[in-house]
């Protein structure tokens, strides 16, 4: 028994697959005993430069513990599935658990992409209760304030 | 005679005492990446050799699994 870490890419348009495909290597990893350790399912990705006129692929990585045979069964189903575009395999010296980076870094910015949603629209409410405030209190500069709000609704 | 003072060179993966350079980093990756996408020389980044070996295995990965550009600028004609 080894570890080993697995990457492959999915064609795109096979994108539905991959929960299956996930399944059924798992599958021949365990069945043989071995343990997969970490499983991530990195979505679809821009490649950096073009395959085969593809431009994005669907990126699964795997750390498992497995036996030579089945990972020997992995590789050549790997190579037989069409729709694998390409695949990694590196031994490893121990299991990984942690969180890779790239899924992190996509986390992170996921996460920082909802809170710029978030300060987005808290500034959109406070800027509407400012107007809404500003043409209650209207006096002489009532006037020139709605001017104000109708260019900016306008814009 | 250089009549500039030149910072010193080190090495951030000595410094860090760094025991793997994962090919998942892209961020740290980048950095020892020219703007052509070429591999930078250690003699210009200040990167150990032993920690250049091991940078250049795990550009190499990178790159074969489309995360880093064989060469930036590349503009495909479609």
């Amino acid at each position: 028994m080894r570890h080993y870490e697995v990457v492959f890419m999915v064609h795109p348009d096979q994108s539905e697959q991959v929960p299956g495909m996930i399944e059924r290597y798992s599958n021949v990893i365990t069945k043989d005993g071995g343990t997969v350790h970490r499983l991530e399912d990195w979505g679809r990705r821009q490649l950096a430069y073009h395959i085969n006129k593809i431009h994005k692929a669907h990126y699964v990585l795997m750390n498992v513990e497995a036996s030579n045979e089945a990972m020997e069964e992995l590789t050549t189903t790997f190579r037989y599935n069409d729709a694998v575009i390409r695949n990694m395999v590196i031994r490893r010296d121990e299991p990984v658990l942690e969180e890779s980076l790239i899924m992190k870094a996509e986390r992170e910015d996921k996460e920082r992409k909802a809170r710029y949603q978030e300060r987005q629209d808290d500034d959109a409410r406070r800027a509407a209760a400012e107007t809404a405030e500003a043409s209650d209190s209207g006096s002489g500069s009532e006037e020139a304030a709605e001017a104000d709000n109708e260019a900016a609704t306008e814009e | 005679m250089s009549r500039f003072f030149r910072r010193r060179k080190f090495c951030r993966f000595t410094a860090e005492g760094v025991t793997e350079i994962d090919y998942k980093d892209l961020d740290t990756l980048k950095q020892y990446v020219s703007e052509t996408g070429k591999i930078v020389p250690s003699r210009i980044s200040g990167v150990s050799a032993p920690y250049q070996r091991k940078l250049a295995i795990a550009i190499k990965r990178a790159r074969n699994l489309a995360l880093l550009s064989y060469t930036a600028g590349y503009v495909p004609q479609n």
